[in-house]
């Protein structure tokens, strides 16, 4: 309370002295309000990439995932090439017999980039043979009234059955035909659509429409695509049994270590030793990008601890040139019955608004920034829009800013404090 | 009766290089409650740094001054700023009022460094002050839009407003016209008559023949002192 009589006509003071003063603090803030918008902002973006990363890394099959892919022999197994099967769906089915961690395994033949073709349209995409294990594997789903996903049936049976991107729909029907059992030709081939994949959005709304789920939408490259029965693809396409991949996933992301390192020891034995196989988890993805993140955050970070270094010294610089005018004011305070303390308060508190008011511009700035980076992030990335300001950062960075004016104000104030009121009252 | 302040061989001296200036060389002097004192004297004889050191702005080399029954020759600074909020007044040649302050927030400014201080009493305390000082009707009004005399009737009030025992003015008709200074010597009459003890400082004999008492000093001592 008594602190508060105190600091009450000290705060009034420094905004009447801001008010009087108004471009030479608003220049003083200046470093002030970049420190606190490039804080804010950073701490924002950064937020948001991390989480929009988290949600990209799921699409991908989330940190549970373990991929296993075909790969050259290392230099001195090469001569080892001919004994190399590569990877089949004998591993698949060795791998269930052996690894109980994994839960779905899911074979993936690449066919290529085909020509998919219906009366009087075509398109091109990216054709793979998979199997059932497909969808829990890469968590995706069909989404009800879009028909089916290949099941294990059509892959025994060697249907020529397709099932298409959400992307893809557009490209070969109008939007008032249903593609479910429509027959698509593929390398001459009649295949019978048996369903379309769930479509994904940046934002994991989905858009129930087939009409709409292309329609720019930046997640488009995991929207297109087709897959046919893995073993349709091997006979009838490949013609021989060689798989591009496998996408294992596992029971617990705990126990991802212990998986890949069964899976590898597994595949080892099966391929009499050669190493024709890679294996790689999204964890050394999600790695990669805490080590941008980090980046991201030392240099933005330096930019803001810079600015708010610079700030302080503008505030101290312009508390000082303040003090240094109305020196007479000090000597007449003082020689009223105001005391040391009173006049540091009342600088003190000067120094504060001055970095407060610096402060909320630059929160305003922030937002300013933030929906720059959004709008920057949302062509650049295909996670979409990335950043939403957060109450306790801005509280944050406030903080910050009034640190800054207080450890700024410190000096100017002790030297206010400290004049003698006569020298002061005889200063002209 | 005993005097309000009674001083004792005070001296102030300053270093200048190699030199000792001796402002004030040694004075006695005794100011009985409700005086009316006009000290005179040459520039340089040591007036106005007998007035900041009774204004408790300054403190003595040597000597001692007993203020209200209490020795205060050497107080600490917050202790002198007490006095100088509660117990004295002071008025200057030129006025010093703050120029981003209205006039009523000017006068009210040494109630605003007493202990537990509350704004709205300031203010209303602030208003009597200046009704006193024939004020009243430019409470909002900023210094810069006041003439010389009314800076100086206003510079009054701020020196009354916290019910001082005395106040000193350093030359506080320096500045002004004939007809103001008539204005400014009755004001500080009439705070006589409301028992304040009022020691000003003047070159004008003119002025100091309107005091009951008048003190001449010269080179740092006090010269003559008569009363009327
Ligand atoms: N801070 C200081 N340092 C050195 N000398 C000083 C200081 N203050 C005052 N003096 C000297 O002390 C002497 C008395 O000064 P003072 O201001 O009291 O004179 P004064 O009687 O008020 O003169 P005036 O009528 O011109 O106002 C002068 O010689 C002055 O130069
Ligand atoms: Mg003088």
């Amino acid at each position: 309370m008594k602190l508060y009589t105190r600091l009450r006509p000290a705060v009034v003071n420094g905004l009447r002295e801001l008010q009087a003063n108004k471009v030479r603090s608003l220049l003083s803030m200046s470093g002030i309000i970049l420190g606190v918008a490039s804080l804010v902002a950073m701490v924002t973006v950064v937020q948001g990439m991390v989480g929009n990363f988290r949600q990209f890394v799921d699409a991908l099959g989330g940190i549970e995932k373990i991929t296993v892919t075909r790969e050259q022999l290392p230099k001195e197994q090469e001569h080892l090439a001919e004994l190399s099967e590569g990877i089949t769906l004998r591993d698949v089915e060795r791998l269930r017999r052996t690894v109980p961690l994994v839960e779905n395994i899911s074979p993936e033949a690449r066919v290529g980039y085909e020509r998919l073709v219906v009366e009087g349209r075509e398109t091109s995409t990216y054709v793979t043979g998979v199997s059932a294990d497909y969808l829990p594997v890469a968590k995706r789903w069909v989404d009800p009234g879009f028909g089916r996903f290949i099941s294990d049936l059509d892959g025994l049976n060697m249907n020529d059955v397709i099932v298409l991107g959400s992307a893809v729909v557009p490209e070969l029907f109008s939007p008032n035909q249903d593609p479910i059992g429509q027959v698509v030709k593929l390398r001459g081939r009649r295949f019978t659509v048996i369903g379309v994949l769930n479509n994904i959005e940046g934002t994991g709304m989905q858009i129930r429409s087939a009409n709409s789920r292309s329609s720019g939408n930046s997640w488009r490259w995991r929207n297109s695509g087709a897959f046919i029965p893995v073993l349709t693809a091997q006979v009838k396409f490949l013609g021989n049994d060689r798989l591009s991949g496998l996408g294992l996933r596992i029971r617990n992301p705990l126990q991802l270590q212990d998986a890949v390192e069964q899976t590898e020891r597994t595949l080892l034995t099966a391929h009499k030793g050669l190493r024709d196989f890679a294996i790689s988890t999204n964890e050394q993805v999600l790695e990669d990008f805490r080590k941008t993140e980090v980046a991201f955050k030392l240099s933005l970070g330096g930019v803001a601890g810079i600015s708010l270094f610079v700030g302080g010294i503008g505030i101290m610089n312009v508390m000082l040139a303040s003090i240094n005018e109305r020196i007479r004011e000090i000597g007449v305070r003082k020689a009223v019955g105001a005391r040391g303390s009173d006049l540091f308060l009342q600088f003190l508190a000067e120094a504060a608004v001055i970095s407060v008011v610096g402060g909320i511009i630059g929160l305003v700035v922030s937002m300013g920034i933030v929906a720059l980076m959004n709008y920057i992030l949302m062509q650049a990335l295909p996670t979409g829009a990335v950043a939403t300001l957060d109450w306790a950062i801005m509280a944050q960075g406030l903080g910050f800013s009034v640190v800054v004016g207080l450890v700024a104000g410190v000096y100017p104030a002790l030297r206010a404090a400290s004049l003698d009121p006569i020298e002061a009252l005889r200063h002209e | 009766m005993t005097p309000l302040i009674a001083i004792r061989g005070l001296r102030k001296t300053y270093l200048m290089g190699d030199e000792n200036i001796h402002a004030l060389a040694g004075v006695d002097l005794d100011f009985q409650a409700g005086e009316f004192v006009a000290i005179l004297g040459p520039s340089g004889s040591g007036k106005s740094t007998l007035m900041h050191i009774l204004g408790f702005m300054d403190t003595p080399s040597e000597g001692s001054i007993v203020f209200d029954g209490r020795e205060v020759a050497v107080l600490a600074p917050d202790l002198r700023a007490w006095y100088r909020s509660n117990r004295v007044g002071f008025v200057f040649q030129s006025f010093n009022l703050l120029p981003r302050l209205t006039v009523e927030e000017n006068v009210a400014l040494p109630l605003l460094y007493r202990e537990g201080s509350v704004p709205a009493a300031n203010l209303i305390a602030a208003r009597a002050a200046l009704e006193r000082v024939g004020m009243s009707h430019r409470l909002d009004h900023l210094p810069s839009q006041l003439s010389g005399g009314e800076r100086q009737r206003v510079a009054i009030a701020r020196a009354i407003v916290g019910s001082p025992s005395i106040i000193f003015a350093d030359e506080p008709t320096g500045n002004l016209d004939v007809k103001n200074i008539d204005r400014i010597l009755d004001l500080l009459g009439s705070l006589i008559k409301e028992g304040i003890t009022v020691v000003l400082v003047t070159h004008d004999l003119s002025v100091a023949e309107k005091a009951h008492r008048v003190i001449s000093m010269r080179a740092g001592l006090v010269h003559e002192d008569r009363s009327r």
